[in-house]
């Protein structure tokens, strides 16, 4: 029987690499920045222009089916799943990084159809790597076979995690307690690259083994989704129940040991969800 | 005139690829980790294997007793560093050893020259990313063939700061560390990142990916040659009291401009750390 989102996914492929390609071409130019809810909160035309040329392109091919952007989001458009072939698309994560030339900004394309992501597909534009996971096919890195690392032992981990500035005293505190908890328990380290889809793919392919984080969104975390689980990583929710799509906030690890252990360790706050 | 250390300058940049082509080799094999001062301060055969290719290149070109060596596999573990007034080279073979254990894509060779305790040159290769930045006292910084410059922007609220936990996990340090940081993404800044390495993180600095980056903890061997390239990039270096960098402090500041450094400074809560030198 024929798969029937492969042609999907193959199609997807292209119009990242032509979403990567404008990504890269922005980076030699001088770079607008606006803010959105805060004065850390960047979007740039970039970004804009981006999620354009992925969902014109993508709705020429399949008129029918539904998108969640982060850009169109931020314009008003709403952020419901639904049953419907929908893709979810961040067209640049890692803004702060692209304004500043930090050399981790990706492309990052989640396809869902009743619900469950089919498919995946991040690419790390500056860097060229292209990660890509079909459900039950694997996941690979510029088409070589990628996995998680499989570290067991918290004692002997890389974990990533990112630090933003919130508005919200108890949040940021919170949010700062994690980071020095962690650290102590202790862990190899704690790096912040800068994406949260690159985080998910360093994850998958090893070089890391956790990364948690709450209050990013659906379009930040659907296309890393299907590459970690495909890469044989473990993904959760905050609390240790079942990852949420639209919760604004994940767990993922090399092993169910690490992101257990997280678990006990991460104070959560509240976030807010990407449906309400 | 011609340059003193013209034929010195090359060949630091030709055996540090070299060692970083030995670093690639040995990432794709099975890494069997030692630890130093603590559980999480990581050294693998790497480390030490790649010190001696470095300086027993350097000893065969250029003579046996002719330079002084502070590496850290090598000296280091003999007690202090002493810099003397003599030509000598400062290497740390593998900057970023727990990135290099783990697969993490930021590892660099980092060899740094000093006459008379003035920096002369230095060279910082990334080698999983093949990137080789280098500066020359008084030619510019380059990273490969181009030429790169510090950041303009002299706007701490629009600044990206690296900062690093480092491989001290003493409960007071760890609690300045963090409190340091919180105090940073308070001002606001546009972000904190890092790489986890001080040379790499340097080389950020000098080619305007962050505004700035300071440690304590770090060793001298982890800053000396990034220290030239952040300053022929345009770039300041200097201690995170405000005062002039001492190499053998453990300690250093490094900004695209000193009104960023200055900014970032009045938040750093300082914590001692026993110098390289064995000095007070």
């Amino acid at each position: 029987m024929s798969d029937p989102w492969q042609e999907c996914m193959d199609f997807c492929v292209e119009v990242t690499k032509r979403a990567g390609q404008m990504i890269r071409d922005a980076l030699e130019k001088d770079i607008t920045i606006m803010e959105k809810s805060s004065p850390v909160d960047l979007v740039t035309e970039t970004d804009q222009k981006v999620e354009q040329l992925i969902i014109s392109s993508i709705r020429e091919k399949y008129p029918t089916h539904s998108f969640i952007g982060e850009e169109s989001v931020a314009a008003g458009a709403p952020s419901i799943l639904t049953d419907a072939p929908t893709w979810i698309i961040d067209p640049v994560d890692g803004t702060t990084n692209f304004v500043h030339r930090f050399p981790f900004v990706a492309v990052s394309i989640g396809f869902t159809v009743q619900k469950v992501i089919e498919f995946g597909i991040v690419y790390s534009c500056v860097e060229d790597k292209m990660y890509t996971a079909r459900k039950g096919k694997g996941a690979f890195c510029n088409g070589v076979p990628i996995k998680v690392s499989g570290q067991q032992d918290i004692t002997k981990s890389m974990v990533l995690t990112e630090m933003n500035f919130k508005k919200d005293v108890e949040r940021f505190n919170t949010m700062l307690a994690n980071v020095k908890t962690i650290l102590s328990i202790p862990v190899h380290g704690v790096r912040s690259p800068g994406s949260a889809a690159l985080n998910m793919c360093l994850v998958a392919c090893g070089s890391a083994d956790a990364y948690y984080h709450m209050g990013i969104h659906c379009w930040d975390m659907a296309g890393g989704a299907a590459v970690v689980t495909e890469a044989g990583g473990v993904i959760m929710d905050i609390s240790g129940g079942p990852f949420d799509l639209m919760s604004r906030r994940l767990i993922i690890a090399s092993s169910r040991a690490i992101a257990d252990r997280l678990v006990k360790e991460i104070r959560e706050f509240p976030v807010g969800r990407d449906d309400q | 005139m011609a340059d003193p250390w013209i034929d010195a300058y090359n060949f630091a940049i030709e055996i540090a690829k070299k060692a970083g082509a030995e670093i690639r080799k040995a990432s794709v094999d099975e890494i069997k980790i030692s630890t130093k001062s603590s559980t999480v301060d990581l050294v693998t055969a790497t480390d030490v294997r790649v010190e001696k290719i470095i300086i027993d290149g350097l000893k065969e070109k250029f003579g046996q007793n002719v330079y002084c060596f502070i590496g850290e596999e090598s000296v280091s573990k003999k007690g202090a560093c002493i810099l003397t007034d003599e030509p000598t080279w400062i290497i740390d073979p593998v900057d970023g050893t727990t990135n290099f254990v783990h697969g993490f894509p930021f590892v660099a060779v980092s060899i740094a020259f000093v006459v008379k305790k003035e920096l002369e040159f230095g060279v910082v290769y990334s080698c999983f990313e093949d990137k080789l930045y280098k500066g020359r006292k008084g030619q510019g910084a380059y990273c490969d063939e181009e030429s790169i410059q510090v950041s303009d922007n002299k706007d701490i609220n629009k600044s990206v700061i690296i900062s690093e936990f480092g491989t001290d996990r003493t409960p007071s340090k760890v609690k300045k560390i963090c409190s340091t940081m919180e105090r940073i993404l308070k001002i606001p800044v546009h972000g904190i990142r890092g790489t986890g390495t001080a040379a790499t993180n340097m080389c950020m600095v000098a080619c305007g990916a962050v505004e700035a980056f300071f440690e304590i903890g770090i060793h001298c061997w982890d800053v000396a040659a990034g220290a030239v390239i952040v300053q022929e990039a345009g770039g300041v270096v200097c201690d995170v009291n405000g005062g002039p960098f001492d190499l053998m402090s453990r300690r250093m500041m490094c900004a695209n401009h000193v009104d960023i450094a200055n900014r970032v400074i009045k938040e750093i809560e300082i914590f001692p750390s026993e110098r390289d030198d064995g000095q007070e």
